[in-house]
């Protein structure tokens, strides 16, 4: 481990990309929350979902994170009666995809105080390598 | 024990608060990584009392602390201000509170060495 | 630069106190001999090679950390630690240069 203070950089700005990537997939599921399937009884938009990983960074000797998978949810569609729908099948029920607004909404306000946070570590590391820097001025 | 003991000194807790900042690092990102448990260094007089320091007597005057070599690894763990079902032990907010700690110790440790080292300056002026 | 700085500023202190001091010994050369240690020429001697150490060391630091392979902390340390020693170097080099044309304006 070299300098543990370039060590918490690169940690840190994991976390940022790793927080971006999750916040790109809430903000799909929330575009695509009425997404219905194109044909007569096809599938709707299915719910992504992002799962990260602990990384060991030789170089840093520190543990970043990394998008382990992005992945599908498979809970079964919401289903209703529509039959005007071009979606429905013979018995006039259309599947809507899996995505619960709350849920979405819930997960953007956790991904926004983890990205705050992960930018909080950089401002602080950005301090002490100033402080460092200042010992030499005068 | 010199003045330069005291520089020693700052050296080590300088290195202690750097390594501690990248383990809140660490814990701040993996903050939603499932099974990810919170892990925290030793306390910087644990450090100090812990390390077996091999004192290099060859002058009475220059004593070496052996700490730069500092022994610090990182603990898990054992309480956490809240644990969820996913096993991720992480609190952003302890974590956070951690980070202030480590800022003002930071900022005290370069207050006191930037001090020092503008005092023998100016004491070596002819 | 480091041989630059070394030759003008601190070399120049052991080379008068060595002219100096050996004409000012002479005549007490017998109690002098026994005591060479403690002389006053090594340890000039000794103070300037710790300070030539340290200032490559500072160059050492700074070339490393330029490169990227020193952390910026200990880059600042050693560089701490050059500006220390040339500081005092520099204050002994002049109290010697003094000293020396004390000892020229002397009358005979």
């Amino acid at each position: 481990m070299l300098d543990s203070l370039q060590a918490s950089l690169s940690v840190a700005s994991s976390g940022l990309e790793a927080q971006s990537t999750r916040m790109r997939i809430v903000s799909e599921n929330l575009a695509n929350a009425n997404a219905t399937g194109r044909a007569a009884g096809a599938d709707p938009y299915q719910r992504k979902t992002v799962t990260f990983d602990a990384a060991m960074d030789h170089a840093a000797g520190a543990q970043l994170v990394k998008v382990k998978e992005v992945g599908v949810d498979r809970t079964p569609f919401r289903v209703e009666y529509d039959p005007g729908h071009p979606a429905a099948d013979k018995a006039g029920y259309v599947k809507l995809p899996n995505v619960n607004m709350i849920i979405e909404m819930a997960d953007m306000r956790e991904v926004n105080r983890s990205y705050e946070a992960n930018l909080q570590v950089v401002k602080q590391v950005r301090s002490m390598l100033g402080m460092t820097v200042d010992l030499l001025r005068s | 024990m010199g003045p330069l003991y005291l520089f020693e000194l700052a050296s080590s807790q300088a290195r202690w608060l750097e390594l501690r900042q990248s383990t809140v690092a660490s814990n701040v990102a993996n903050a939603n990584t499932p099974g990810f448990k919170a892990r925290d260094v030793e306390p910087f007089n644990k450090v100090l009392d812990g390390t077996p320091v091999r004192l290099a007597m060859t002058s009475p005057a220059h004593m070496k602390l052996s700490a730069a070599e500092t022994d610090t690894r990182a603990t898990a763990k054992k309480d956490s201000w809240e644990v969820v079902h996913s096993g991720n032990s992480v609190s952003l907010e302890q974590e956070m509170v951690k980070g202030g700690d480590i800022g003002r110790d930071y900022s005290m440790n370069a207050a006191i060495v930037r001090s020092f080292h503008r005092m023998l300056l100016s004491g070596a002026k002819t | 630069m480091l041989d630059a700085i070394s030759s003008t500023a601190i070399s120049a202190g052991p080379a008068l106190a060595r002219s100096t001091g050996m004409e000012m010994t002479a005549p007490a050369a017998g109690a002098a001999q026994s005591g060479g240690d403690a002389g006053f020429d090594s340890v000039l001697k000794q103070v300037t090679t710790d300070a030539i150490g340290t200032l490559k060391a500072g160059e050492a630091a700074s070339i490393s950390g330029i490169q990227g392979k020193e952390s910026t902390r200990r880059v600042v340390e050693a560089l701490m630690s050059a500006e220390q020693t040339l500081q005092s170097a520099v204050a002994v080099r002049d109290k010697v240069v003094q000293a020396y044309q004390e000892v020229v304006r002397m009358s005979i």
